[in-house]
């Protein structure tokens, strides 16, 4: 070493030289990667940890995806139906073709077909184990239908009104919808879909306790050497810092686990959906979890976790204090 | 006296619900000076190196260190101030868990210092202590003498302008207790101020530096270097 006040010298302008930002990159790569060994170095305790929380976000996760597969199901069946109009048996050709132009012309409807008394008659003695007792009719007693097709993506309002007006038309005596099923099934996935934000919500208060109290112990067990960092001149939020690194870990990590646990649902569930999906000739778009929610998960998990660790880790370093 | 790095001034601490630890304590440490403190047990030597690290406050009196006012120092200037001082202790504290390298390079870190310049400041640090081939070693693997000597790197690896030591020999034999007292001598040699509490009068007389006596918290004597039989 040179002389001594050189040397005191040099050390203190490389201490003013220093450039802030540079010594803020030490300072978060030091903790990040110290607070990712720390975790290793106790492998069980970490990945027990990590795999309650991966589990407890994956819960919504799945329950999503189940409605998201229940709502799809709800649109290939539902949207679009034909609604059939019964008229009453008196009424003959000539009211049946005035009505359905009359229809066409009403909000909503795409087309109108109108089905004769023979044309059902035909088409059900087609089917097995009816023809016989068909014969034995003296004469036709099926009534005029009118099959009313509704536009692409009418809106429900306007379905209503819709089949209110079918029901209050002349002649008209019974208006099959499915409508009904369907909003029933709408409002039973109104209560899922707030089922599924509840439980989202519950799941990531239990993911922020879990990571609260895992750095609560971890800071208790490291009672001795948060002292000698602050002998040695460690600011608080140096001391702080691993273990809201931890924190981020904890949540990113559970957070993949999360995703990765309902990709392989998904996949369990593909083979039955197919099927499914089949029986309604291909209506039946299964939708998966969106790209978005894959990445969008693990980065919520990461910031949950840091404020997890956050929140616990100020009261704790302070009643360590 | 200018170049007074230590300056204690009527410096007196009353524990919470204690009697007096020290007394209306008046003194000064030179640039580049080595000192011990010494006194028998409960005289006041912690307390005297505590209030220079800003471990306790003083109850009266003003204390300055490098030329600053330690009162005017609040809670969050804290960190500063110690990553100036280098402190040794007589339980060494260093962190069980990490390598000896890891250890001393601890300061630097906290510091902001980059990875390339911290390598090279931590074998400088731990080559003066003669250590430099247990940098991969964990402190659990090392005799109590060689944790001392990584404690004193750690406190040295910052360049400090300050040392203070507090019984840093009190586990040692004899013979590593002077070995590491000599180790002080020389970083008093390079213009390193040196302040070290110690009750072991033998070791202190063979050591031959001044030497501040307490008794009950009051200064006793003052026995400059050349003075010490
Ligand atoms: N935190 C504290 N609270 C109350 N009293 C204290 C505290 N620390 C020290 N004291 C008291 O202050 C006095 C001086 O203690 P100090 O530790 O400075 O002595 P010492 O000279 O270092 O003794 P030793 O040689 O045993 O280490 C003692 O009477 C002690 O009981
Ligand atoms: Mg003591």
């Amino acid at each position: 070493m040179s002389t001594p006040n050189e040397a005191q010298t040099a050390a203190r302008t490389e201490r003013s030289q220093r450039r802030p930002v540079s010594s803020w990159r030490e300072h978060h790569g030091w903790s990040a990667a110290n607070s990712l060994r720390r975790l290793a170095s106790k492998p069980v305790g970490s990945l027990l940890t990590i795999a309650v929380m991966g589990l407890a976000l994956a819960l919504p996760l799945a329950f999503y995806l189940l409605l998201s597969n229940v709502q799809s199901l709800g649109d290939a069946l539902g949207r679009n139906q034909v609604i059939n109009v019964f008229l009453k048996t008196d009424q003959v050709a000539s009211n049946a073709q005035l009505l359905a132009k009359k229809i066409e012309q009403h909000d909503g409807v795409a087309n109108v077909t109108v089905k004769s008394p023979q044309e059902g008659l035909d088409e059900l003695s087609k089917m097995q184990g009816f023809s016989d007792s068909l014969h034995a009719l003296d004469n036709n007693p099926l009534p005029y239908v009118l099959l009313v097709q509704p536009q692409d993506g009418v809106s429900a309002d306007t379905a209503n009104q819709l089949v209110d007006d079918l029901r209050n038309e002349q002649g008209v005596d019974v208006v099959q919808d499915s409508g009904t099923w369907r909003q029933r099934l709408d409002a039973l996935l109104g209560v899922g879909n707030r089922a599924v934000l509840i439980l989202a919500g519950l799941f990531a208060l239990a993911v922020l306790l879990v990571v609260g109290n895992t750095v609560r112990v971890d800071i208790t067990s490291r009672a001795d050497e948060i002292g000698v960092l602050k002998l040695i001149g460690a600011s608080r939020a140096f001391v702080r810092r691993p273990y809201l690194y931890a924190g981020i870990w904890y949540g990113l990590f559970s957070g993949v686990l999360a995703v990765a646990l309902a990709i392989a649902i998904e996949f369990a569930l593909a083979d039955p959906v197919a099927r499914l999906s089949q029986v309604y000739e291909g209506k039946l778009h299964v939708g998966g979890l969106p790209p978005w929610l894959l990445l969008a998960v693990p980065v919520a998990a990461a910031v949950l976790g840091w404020l997890g660790a956050r929140l616990v880790s100020a009261w704790q370093l302070r009643r360590a204090a | 006296m200018g170049n007074a790095v230590i300056r204690f001034d009527q410096v007196s601490k009353r524990y919470e619900g204690g009697h007096e630890a020290l007394s209306q304590l008046t003194f000064e440490v030179a640039k580049g000076e080595m000192a011990f403190v010494t006194g028998h047990s409960g005289a006041g030597k912690s307390t005297l190196l505590k209030l220079l690290a800003l471990i306790e406050r003083p109850s009266h009196g003003h204390i300055s260190l490098d030329g600053q006012s330690l009162a005017k120092i609040g809670q969050s200037g804290i960190p500063k101030l110690r990553r100036n001082l280098g402190m040794v202790f007589q339980d060494h504290r260093l962190l069980m868990d990490r390598t000896v390298f890891a250890n001393v390079e601890l300061p630097l870190v906290i510091g902001g210092i980059a990875p390339l310049e911290r390598g090279r400041r931590v074998r400088a640090a731990l080559e003066k202590v003669g250590l430099l081939d247990y940098e991969r070693q964990l402190p659990a693997s090392l005799s109590t003498g060689e944790q001392q000597r990584v404690g004193i790197a750690r406190a040295i690896v910052v360049k400090p302008t300050v040392l203070i030591a507090d019984e840093p020999t009190g586990n040692l034999d004899p013979q590593l207790a002077v070995e590491i007292m000599g180790l002080f001598a020389e970083f008093q040699q390079i213009g390193t101020t040196v302040l070290i509490a110690s009750h072991d009068l033998p070791l202190i007389k063979r050591i031959k530096k001044r030497v501040i006596v307490l008794d009950h918290g009051r200064l006793v004597a003052d026995v400059s270097a050349e003075e010490v039989l």
